[in-house]
Order: C-alpha cells, then structure tokens, then sequence
C-alpha cells in the first residue's frame, strides 16, 4: 500500500484517509464540473494540529496538496492537480467561542456559513457575508475565495469580515494572521491571504466579525418589462444616495426558472427583469427610504413594486434568488456559471453585448446576479456531452469576459480564479503584475506545494518565479536563522546578493556612500531642479508623473540609495529608526483627481492629492470616504493608504483597507505594477492592494488609487457627554452599543484632550463624543432615545454643525509639539482595562492628552515628552505588555530617537514578522524602501 | 452514451442529468454532515450513480455499494434542492441495480431479504409475524428479555430491535396517566359528507392499531366518515428502499385495486412512509402500459392524516393536562408528502398545550425503515444527535407521525435511560377530543 497513506493514517486514524480509486471519484471535481483531477487522497484533519501533522507529513514527502471545504466553489480551486492530496476540512465545524460584546467569533474553518449565522443569532448577531451556497459552504472556503454575497454591497465582503486567522503554512508550521483587536501592525498578511484561494496556505481557524442584525428589514420585489431599464434603476437607486443592504437582478428566463422550483416566491413570469431590493437599518426613516427606492423603480418603468409583508415572504424571496443557480438545472444538464464585475453605470450595455453574444452561439442564456455590486452571473445551459456546444459555450464566455474587461471590469468577482479562469488574467495584469504576484507568493510558500496550478497562468514555466522561489528558500533554509549574530555578520559580508539575502534584523548598510550633491544633480536631471530639493542629508524629489517616479526609482535601485516615499511626511520617521541619509520621493505633484463616477461610487486619484480636497470633489456629488485618519489638512490620499491608519470613524466605517479598490505602484526596481481594479468587487490574483495598504512604503511607491466611496449622510449630530466618573460614561456607551442604535463614533477624550478641542469641560472630567450620522429623521430619533441612557451624566450637550470638532480631533496626532505618541488597541471589552493601566501610569499628569474609541477598543496618547528616554521606554514596556496580556497590541507612532533605537515601534509577534521579512526580500531584496522602518 | 442500457438506472438518466452539481443539499443531508464525505453527500452519491451510468464506475463496485446502502433515504435532499433532482426515485433505481449485480451478504440482510420476499408478501404469514411481535411485546417479554443484558451480549442490534418493539406500545399521554379506553365509539353525527378511505399499513395495523383508530375517530369527529377497504397490502416501501422494485410493484397493484371502488375519496395514512410510498406509485408503474395511469390517479388521492384534517376543517378539542410536548417530522411525511405545518396545525387544535419547537425536527432520527438494523453504527450517531435536540427542548413528549421514527427515538431513549415517551399527533388530539365529550357514546367507564 501507498507508504504515504500509511503515514498520514498515523496521523489522522484509519478512517480520516481515503485513497481507492473508486471513493476519490466524487473528489476529481467541485461545484464546476468542467474539470476533473483525481487527487491521490482525501485527508481529513480534525484539528489544528493534525492539519499541521499532515501538511508537514506531506511537505517531507515532497507531495503538493490542495485544501477544500465543502467543494461548492466554481473556479476549479478545491482540486488537487498532478497526483496532489486534497485536505479536506469538512470535520472541523466547531464553534469554539462566541463573544457577543466584542461582537467576534472563533470557528473552526470546515464549519458551514449559515450554521454560524444560526449559531450567534440568539445574541441578535449574523455573520453577514452571505454567499448563494452558505447553506453548504465553509468559512475556511469563503475566506479562501473571499467570497462575496448578496449582502456585500453594504457591507462588504469576506475579507471585511474576518478579523483573524490560523493557518498551516506549506511547511507545516503554524501561524496566526491578523489579530481581534482593531488593529494588527505590520502588514496585512490576512488580508492578502483572504482571497489567495488556498495557495498560501490553509486556514483552520477564523476569528470573524459578527455584526447586529439589522433592528428594521425593508424588502422590495420590482418587476420591469425588460433589463435595460432594471438596470438604469439600479444606477438610480446608487447615485441617488441610497445604500441598500441587497440589490440583485434576475432576468425573465431566471424568474420562470425558479418558479418551477421549491424556491417559486411568487415572481412574476411575464416580467423580463426583476430586482430585489433590501433596505434595513433603524425602524425610523426607513420607510422613507423604501419609498424612495419605489419612487426610482417605478419613475424608470418597474411594473409592479412590492414589498414583503413579513420575514416568512422575506425568506422566501432570497431563497428563490440563491436557488437560482440550481433551479437553472431545470432548463438543461450543465450550467456554465460566469462570474465577471462591472462598473454599475455599464450595466445597461454590458448586459445587451451578453444576450447579443449568447444568441450569436445559439445559446440558452440568463443572468441573475448582483446588480448593486455590478458583479454580473451570466448562466449558459448546455450539455457537456455536446462537444460542438461545449466549444461555442467556452467561445461566448471568453467573449463574455472580454466585453467586461473592456467595460473597465475584471474577470472574476467572487468565484475566484482557481483553475478555470488563469487564461483571463492576462486580460488584465501585467506580465509584471503577474510576476509581482507570484513573488507574494513565494514568500508564503516557498516550497510551491500549497494548491499548485491555480491562479497565476502557466507558473511552472516562469523563470522568475522559480528563481524567486529559490531564492527564498535559501533563505528560509539558511542555518543563520538560528544564530542572528553570525547570521548578521554574513549579511553584511555579502549583503546584495542578486537572491538569496538573508532576512535582515538591521537597517540595509549601503552599497556606496550616499553622496547628497551627487544625488540632488542626478535626480535634477530626471525631474528639473526646481523639484529637488536637499535638507541635511536627504534629498528630496517631487516626479510629476508616475514615469518620473519609475526612473527615480531605477536611479535609486543602480545606486543603492534608500529610497523613503513621502505625501505630508508627517510620518516620515514612523517605525524604528530610519536612515536619515535618503532620497524622499514626494508625491505632492501628483495630485489629480483622474475619475469619479458617482453611479459606481468611486473614484480614482493620484497619491499625491490631499485627503481633503478628495472629499471636498467626490463631496460635490454628496459622496465621500468616509474615514478619519490622522490629518491636519495635509494629509495625501497615497499617505492615508499607505500608513493605513483610520481614526474615531474606524469601527463603524472600517479602516482605510476596506476602501482600496485599485492601487498603481513603482516597486524597488522600478516595475511599475497595478494591483485590484476599478470596480468594488475583484477577487482576480491576489489581493495584492491589502498588502500595500498600511506598508508605509516599505513595499513600493503608491503613485494612483481607486477606492470606493460612499454616499455622504444628510445629516450629522454629535452628543458630548460629561460626567465626574468614568464609568457612568463607559457604561451609557455600552448600552448604547447594545440597543438598537448605529453610532458612526463613541470616542471617549481624557479631561486634557477635551479641554484642548474647547469642549470647555470642568476640571478633570472626559468627555465622551457619540456621533449619529444619516436622514435627519434617523439622527433625530436616535439622538431623542441615546438621551435617556446618560440620566446620570453632568452635562449633555449637542452639536449639529460637528465636522470641525471631528477634524480637529483628527488633526491633534500630526501635531508637531507632540514628542511621543502611540496607540494601542484591544477588544472593546478589555477597554476599561487598558484605561485604567493607562491612568496608574500617568498619575497626576493632567497634560496627557489621549482618547479611546468604545466601539472598537482602540486608544491613542500624545504626550510633549518631559521624561528621560528611560523612563519613556520603561512605561511604554509596561503598558504594552498590559495591552499584550489583554491579547492586543500596542504601536510607538512617534517617539525620540532614543527611544525608538531602545523599543520595537510596531510589536509584531514573531512569527508573522518572519513573513513578513520573506515578503520584503521578495519585493525588495536590496532593502532599498525605508530601511529600518519594519526591519 | 449510456453502457447499460438496461439497467434502473439508465432509465432514469434525466433524473440524474438534472443535478448541477451546486451542493446546496449537502447540509441538509445527515449522513454528510456526521462523516464530511462526500461520499457519503447527496452529490456524491448522484456522482456515483452517474458513474456508474456512464461506465465509468462498475455496478459492482463495493465504494458503490458501500455508500448507496449508508444513504438513509430521508430525501431531505430534495426540499433543498433547486433543480428539483428526484433523489428517492434514483436511490431506488441505485439499490434495484445493486440488487441485481449482487446480493448483500450478512445475516441481518439476508434476513429482511427473506422477510420481504416470503412474509411480506403474503398477508396472512404477515399478519402472523405481527400478532407474535405483539404478543411479545404486550406480555413485555421483550422488556425482560432486555432486562437480562444478555441480548446486548449477544447482538447489540438484537437488543435495538427488541427496544424497537417495546418502543411501539401504548403510552399514557396526560399527567394522570390515565390510559385511553380501547373502544371509544366517534359520534354518530356527520358535521359534511366527506368520507376517506384508510390506508391501514401493516406495521401501523401490527403494532399500532391504536392509532388507526384514533385515526377513525378523529376523522369523523371533524365529520369525515372512513371506510377501510378490503384486500389492502404493505405500502411497499420497505421493498422500494431495498432495490426490490419488482416486489414494491407488486404490492403496488394490490393496493391500487383495493382502492378502486370509491375514485373519488382520499386514501388517508397516518405513517409518512407509507404515504410518501403510495404518492410515488405513479412513478413506480410509470412503466406498466396496464397501471401507469390508475396509479398516477392513486396517488394523487393519497392524503396525510394532518393534510386531510386541513382539508375537511378541524375541530379544537378540550385541554389535557399533557407534558411539555414536542414534535420530530417524519421525513417522509415533510420531504415525500411535504407536509410542513399540518402536524403542527393538528397539534394547536389542543387548546393550551405546551409547545417546545425542536431544533432539527426536519433531520432524520436515523431509523429510516430498517436501516438501524442495516448500518447500525452511522443510525445511532444520527440518533444520538436527535436526542441531544430533543433533550435540548426539555419535553418529555415527543409526537411524530411514522412509525419507524416512532419506535426509533422510544428505542434511543429506553437504550440510554432517557425518560422520554413518544406518541402519534392523532394519539393526542383523540385524547383531547376525547376530554372535550365528542366521543359521546362511550362502551367503557374510564
């Protein structure tokens, strides 16, 4: 028998193998039954541990192996090509920890989408993303597809929804991503293995965000006499402001389909389009909203509007919508399921170029997809056995796929690319792009055994790739590793080896004396004098365009320069101590807003425009980005995204990462590569736009983004609260939290922070800052009934016009009199914890200025630095490791240089700092890009 | 494209062609959520079917038996399914081939083999087997027989099967234990002219003839008369689900013609595995030039006891002092008959009684026929999740409307010690009809 078997049979029990031929059979394909490779066995773990066995069982054996769930995905992902082992995680379905406060839960990988939901209900939770297959699908698949749903459109995807992960690496070491505070330092490795399809890993366990269920559900039926004008009304319906929670389009042949299925809801057959709309929020104002909606469908033909009477009809509807697929079953033996983005205001035409191409193959044709997101599910029926079919079905997909790219679209909105769609990557990446791609992914499995063949077309026969992956597992082999001071002391022997460098502990040393004169007259040459300009020993260079930036950068790669990008540069020595002698590429001259449709929702800038004057331009259609970074008006898009920092806003609007749609970056060789697109849901290649996000140009210049925006509320109001004590402050913010109430912020300010913003408090009190913002019914109702949670507050006041206080808050981190800052975050729960440790250390210091958001456990101090470098250190110790007891991290933003060469600014754990060194090697192997910032 | 045309199989070719592969039946499904198999899924084992269909994939292949013989044939899969597969239909066609290229060895099958063909059959030889399986029953032999230990020494599933059998005894339904006396005569009066044929079955008519009267009783106390034709057999169902298709058919006839008198009445059941097996004659003799349309019509009459009283209109009794009661779906009764809310519209006829929703009553309990004799182990995991449901209610009451599932949850409890009683939905609404004097010219004081 098969020795491998036996060995994994060691591991997992006789049964938790399974290799005859015959019982592999129903494992040679997934839910897309095109392809079909047998695996050479079935392994089911039952735990964390026994994944790990297995895999390291399988890397010794030198056998690939390719992870799946519950094999409902359409891509092509779950097989295991060339003989691999499919691990199978269909066993582990545990909940392991509910925690309602935090809002979070701990499940096992292999546990069904909907059982979570089920299971956190009766603490009035779900999990929101909501995939047509979650009554089967497995969180461990949907995070490996990223998968979407119908509820996305609000409230984003798989990626926004999962705060942490365990994954068992290629090698078999385990490691854990992300974290569930609200913040992880460092790069974010979980958001780029969200969506990686199982190629970097496998994940086991997830920690995941669980969000209220909604305190009021408005469900909407329209039915159109034909596509065109359903899908002009969803356009309406987005540019007019509204954010419904579901928007999704079926079309006449999808309509008559399900109502001859157990799914039949009731929908009209003689329509030719029906759209679903969902809204939900707070009961007041809602109706308004649904009236709305109404108003847009029927002004754009809807034929009949209806609205659900109860949850029964509710129910009813959605299930028709996600037995759509299968009803399709109905109409012929196989379904080709396409799965491609547009922009929304392209719908209209895209969707006649689908039925013009699905008529010229003579194919039978519907659609039923999710029409907010523009993520289209053009379904063709057909019989595999029909070989002439078979082909003009794969003609009139690619053209299909095609007519999407050329919309500004992408291939592949939620299914992933897996092994069914690698052809079309080229449509839209870059051989650079691509390769760029294939390097993360080395860095996460340098082995290349992790769900070989997916994704990246053809990736045996890149060179580059091979060399890459080589590379890095020298790297990874290098004994040094165990011994860091013969390890650095080789480095420096020989530190710019083409490949092969080993991981760095110690800022990059230079490859020749940077000479700051002769740097200025290089760099003027490139980019004029006047946009050069030196300051001690840096030089710094504005490029007017992204080409400039490239040649910058390629000037700076021969030479050996470090290289530090910049927008404001207020956080120019973030991190640990970086070189001073350095070239700052200053994107201030690239400053356009290039696009912004607002039927889409997004637009698209050059880093180097303000945060500011972003809002202020998407704000003339009433839309915005709606998050708070640290800014004091200087602040660039590219360095918002770069540094990834979010503020007050962060927890109920997320962090700068959820927005990033598409980013264009100089990497440190000078490739100019794009990562992401243009449109809000993208699941082709990796994800490559979560790991620039939050870099702090470590990884590459951002020179272009796209994000997507959202409708600017009507109306805003802030309650500053004040009372003697604390508690009665945290308290009122708890029940807040717990009741039927949808704060944008609950920011607590200590006494100091609060005097400083004028909030004219009496001596020694905080103030907590709770802000509703939406219609002006819903802020009204909610401010009326918040009132009465704070009967025992001092003071309560209100302020409508309530942006400067906000920006001012905003601004109070870049404030230069500030010597020391840091922030710190934990799960909102161990908050009070933290703010007591928080004032035992400050005793009697009534300058410290800090405050804490409530809703997501975060704080964050600013101090003018009175203290010896010692004593500065010794705290900011003893604080984070009270932040670190609590599970939750603690980051130094800025700091004297004493006590950044004496402190770890970022307090990355061990494990996640060595991918984190892998990625940097890969993408940077000379350490030219802030050196000394991470490592 | 098919290489054996003439197998069951390939004659239902369509059925399987309708499956697209998307899993959304897997969870609905209990044997794959115990074992994360697919294998051991609905998909899969259609994936097996069509395999074999299409030669890829020997008939005789043991994974092929193995994993169409571990289905539980609840068809839970087919409420979930959007295509609208007919999965019982193909798991019948999947067993009638496996029957064909082999038989099942082991003693327990060789057994129901045995039975099926010579006692099932004949209805007399029948009737026999049940009066000595109640006799031992009544004289609770199988009781002390249990109480020996020695059956489990033996045979675990010897001892199952004899908890099966005392699980079929009468229990007292109110808190006053007062037990419900045998010969209660229905009221006289016809509230409406309707009138439904009973289908009597054998295991009902054997083991829980109670409940067939009950049945009687509280028809017409809602005004419906009921006549029990003659000449009536087994449903065949538990022919159907071991592949014996052509003994299946055979009952089928004799069936269809001893309903032949009266075309327009229902034929009412009270067991949902044999009403889910009468609603398929049509497709069962879809093939006999002779039958096929007489058996489409038959089955269009079959009724449920809880449909039928939905139907005529029913009465709301009086409140009986019964224990916090709960109700598991028969799965067949749910996932043949799609009766959803009638068994529980049934129950609200008694006024007051306390209700405790079960968690999963729409998943199998893991008796399935006789597959808790046929794959013991994987039924007791189902079994042992079902009572941690029923446990999880707090009703020391379970009602449910087949027989099999009936026995299966009392044997479950009696093996673990469980104080937990089971009763048919009918047992309890005669009772509280009962109470409320609709019944009124009683024979017998109580």
């Amino acid at each position: 028998m098969d020795q491998l078997v036996q060995d994994l049979r060691a591991i997992v029990g006789a049964d938790g193998v399974i290799n005859e031929p015959a019982e592999l059979l129903v494992y040679e394909c997934d839910g897309l039954t095109q392809h079909k490779h047998r695996p050479r066995a079935v392994v089911f773990p039952t735990s964390t541990d026994e994944a790990a066995a297995v895999v390291k069982e399988l890397a010794r054996a030198g056998v690939s192996f390719a992870p799946r769930g519950a094999g409902t995905g359409l891509s092509g992902g779950a097989l295991a090509l060339d003989q691999g082992v499919v691990i199978e995680l269909a066993r582990m379905r545990r909940v392991l920890k509910v925690e309602p406060e935090n809002r979070l839960a701990i499940v096992e990988a292999g546990l069904v989408n909907a059982q979570l939901s089920r299971a956190v209900a009766a603490h009035g939770l779900h999990y929101v993303p909501d995939p047509s297959s979650g009554a089967s699908c497995t969180i461990g698949g949907n995070i490996a597809e990223n998968a979407g749903g119908i509820h996305c459109l609000k409230y984003g995807t798989t990626t926004d929804h999962v705060l942490a992960a365990r994954v068992v690496l290629s090698d078999g070491t385990v490691i854990d991503l992300g974290g569930a505070g609200a913040e992880a330092p460092g790069y974010d490795l979980l958001g780029v293995f969200v969506g990686a399809e199982g190629t970097f890993g496998i994940a086991t366990e997830a920690t995941v965000r669980l969000v209220p269920l909604p305190p009021a559900v408005r469900t909407l039926l329209a039915d159109f006499a034909d596509v065109n004008a359903a899908s002009r009304a969803v356009s309406a319906i987005i540019a007019a402001g509204l954010v419904p929670a579901a928007l999704e389009m079926l079309d006449g042949a999808t309509i008559r389909a399900v109502e001859a299925s157990v799914f039949a809801a009731g929908l009209p057959p003689d329509a030719e389009a029906a759209l679903l709309i969902e809204l939900d929020g707070l009961e007041a104002g809602l109706d308004d909203e649904a009236a709305q909606a109404e108003a847009i469908c029927r002004a754009h033909g809807a034929r009949h509007v209806r609205r659900a009477a109860d949850e029964a009809e509710r129910k009813k509807l959605w299930a028709a919508r996600k037995g759509a697929f299968g009803a399709m079953g109905r109409l012929a033996p196989d379904l080709m399921l396409q799965d491609a983005v547009v922009p929304r205001s392209r719908l209209p035409e895209v969707l006649a170029d689908i039925y013009r191409i699905g008529a010229h193959y003579h194919l039978r044709l519907a659609n039923v997809f999710h029409a907010g997101d523009g993520n289209l599910h053009p379904l063709i029926c057909f019989d595999l056995r029909d070989a002439d079919e078979v082909r003009r079905v794969e003609a009139a997909s690619h053209e299909i796929v095609e007519t999407c790219v050329r919309a500004g679209g992408t291939i592949t909105g939620e299914h992933g690319v897996g092994l069914d769609k690698k052809a079309y990557l080229p449509l839209i990446f870059s051989a650079d792009d691509l390769a760029t791609m294939l390097q993360v992914r080395a860095a996460f499995d340098p082995s290349g055994l992790c769900n070989p063949g997916k994704i990246i077309p053809a990736p045996r026969g890149c060179g580059e790739a091979r060399a890459a992956r080589a590379g890095t597992r020298r790297a990874n082999g290098n004994a040094a590793d165990a011994q860091p001071a013969a390890f650095v002391a080789a480095a420096r022997q020989q530190p710019f080896a083409a490949s092969g460098t080993p991981n760095r502990s110690q800022p990059a040393p230079l490859r020749a004396a940077f000479a700051p004169e002769r740097a200025h007259r290089q760099l003027a040459a490139l980019v004029g004098a006047e946009h050069v300009a030196a300051a001690q020993d840096a030089v710094t260079v504005a490029p007017a365009s992204a080409e400039e930036a490239c040649e910058i950068m390629r000037l700076c790669a021969h030479d050996g320069w470090p290289v530090v990008p910049a927008g404001a540069a207020t956080w120019l020595d973030a991190g640990q101590s970086c070189t001073s002698t350095r070239v700052i590429i200053n994107t201030r001259r690239m400053a356009r807003l290039i696009r912004h449709e607002p039927a889409d929702l997004v637009a698209t800038a050059e880093a180097g425009l303000t945060f500011a004057a972003f809002n202020e331009a998407t704000g003339r259609a009433g839309q915005w980005l709606p998050i708070d970074p640290p800014d004091d008006g200087r602040a660039t898009i590219g360095g918002v995204i770069a540094t990834g920092l979010g503020g007050a806003h962060g927890f109920s609007q997320g962090l700068p990462r959820g927005y990033v749609l598409g980013l264009r970056v100089v990497l440190a060789d000078g490739r100019y590569i794009k990562a992401g697109g243009h449109v809000v849901k993208n699941v082709a290649g990796y994800d490559l736009c979560k790991l620039f996000t939050g870099s702090y140009g470590t990884l590459g210049l951002i020179t272009e983004l796209t994000c997507k925006l959202r409708p600017r509320p009507a109306h805003m109001t802030t309650m500053v609260v004040r009372a003697a004590s604390g508690d009665t402050l945290l308290d009122g913010a708890r029940r807040l939290r717990a009741g039927d109430f949808l704060p944008v912020a609950l920011e607590l300010l200590g006494p100091a922070l609060a005097a400083r913003l004028g909030l004219d408090a009496p001596h020694g009190q905080s103030a907590l800052l709770v802000r509703f913002a939406s219609k002006e019914a819903t802020v009204v109702d909610q401010v009326r009934r918040a009132r009465s949670l704070f009967a025992r507050a001092d003071a309560l006041e209100l302020i409508t016009a309530d942006a400067p206080l906000w920006q001012a808050l905003a601004a109070e981190p870049c404030r230069a009199s500030y010597q020391l800052g840091w922030r710190a975050s934990v799960k909102p729960t161990d908050l009070p914890a933290l703010i007591a440790a928080l004032r035992v250390e400050h005793e009697g210091d009534a300058t410290l200025c800090w405050h804490a958001g409530l809703g997501d456990g975060r704080v964050r101090v600013m101090q003018a630095a009175a203290e010896s470098a010692a004593q500065v250190t010794a705290r900011l110790v003893r604080v984070r490791r009270t932040a670190e007891t609590l599970g939750g991290v603690l980051v130094v933003e800025r700091a004297p240089t004493e006590v950044r060469q004496k402190i770890d600014a970022w307090g990355v754990r061990a494990a996640p700092a060595q991918l984190m060194r892998r990625i940097k090697q890969q993408l940077d192997p000379a350490g030219l890009l802030a050196p000394g910032r991470f490592f | 494209m098919s290489s054996q045309l003439n197998t069951a199989l390939a004659h239902e070719e369509s059925k399987l062609l309708a499956c697209v592969h998307c899993g959304l039946c897997l969870e609905a499904c209990p044997t794959y959520v115990h074992t994360g198999d697919e294998n051991d899924g609905p998909r899969g084992r259609i994936y097996l079917m069509r395999a074999v269909e299409e030669g890829r994939l020997p008939a005789t292949s043991p994974t092929f038996e193995r994993h169409i013989n571990r289905c539980l044939g609840c068809r839970a899969c087919e409420s979930a399914c959007p295509a609208g597969v007919e999965y019982g239909q193909l798991l019948e066609a999947a067993r009638a081939d496996l029957q064909r290229v082999r038989v099942r060895t082991g003693w327990t099958n060789r057994l129901l083999r045995f039975a099926l063909r010579h006692i099932w059959l004949h209805p007399a030889r029948l009737r026999l087997a049940f009066s000595a399986a109640r006799g031992a029953r009544d004289l609770r032999l199988a009781k002390l027989l249990r109480a020996t230990k020695l059956p489990r020494l033996l045979a675990p599933r010897f001892d199952f099967a004899l908890a099966l059998l005392a699980g079929s005894a009468a229990i007292p339904l109110t808190e006053r234990a007062a037990p419900a006396p045998a010969h209660t005569q229905p009221p006289a009066v016809a509230a409406n002219d309707a009138r439904a044929l009973l289908f009597a079955g054998c295991v009902m008519e054997g083991l829980f003839a109670r409940i067939n009267r009950a049945t009687t009783r509280v028809l017409a106390a809602n005004g419906c008369q009921t006549e029990r034709p003659r000449g009536q057999v087994c449903c065949g169902a538990l022919h159907a689900h071991a592949g014996d298709l052509a003994g299946a058919r055979q009952l089928a006839r004799q069936n269809i013609e001893a309903f032949a008198d009266e075309q327009a009445a229902p034929v009412v059941t009270n067991a949902g595995g044999c009403g889910a097996m009468l609603a398929s004659y049509g497709q069962l003799l879809a093939g006999d030039p002779q039958y096929a349309g007489r058996a489409r019509r038959f089955s269009a009459r079959v009724r449920d006891i809880s449909q039928q009283l939905q139907a005529t209109g029913l009465r709301t009794g009086a409140h009986i002092s019964a224990p916090v009661t709960t109700y598991d779906a028969s799965c067949h009764l749910l996932h043949g008959q799609r009766a959803t809310t009638e068994p529980l519209a049934l129950l609200s006829a008694i006024p007051d009684l306390v209700f405790a929703p079960l968690t999963g009553s729409d998943v199998c309990c893991g008796g399935a026929g006789v597959y808790n004799m046929l794959e013991p182990e994987l039924a007791a995991r189902v079994l042992a999740e079902k009572l941690k449901h029923v446990a999880a209610t707090g009703a020391p009451l379970v009602a449910t409307g087949n027989p099999g599932c009936h026995m299966q949850i009392s044997a479950g409890a009696q093996l673990r010690g469980l104080p937990l009683r089971v009763c048919h939905p009918v047992e309890l609404l005669d009772e509280s009809y009962r109470q409320a004097g609709f019944y009124q010219t009683v024979t017998s004081a109580d």
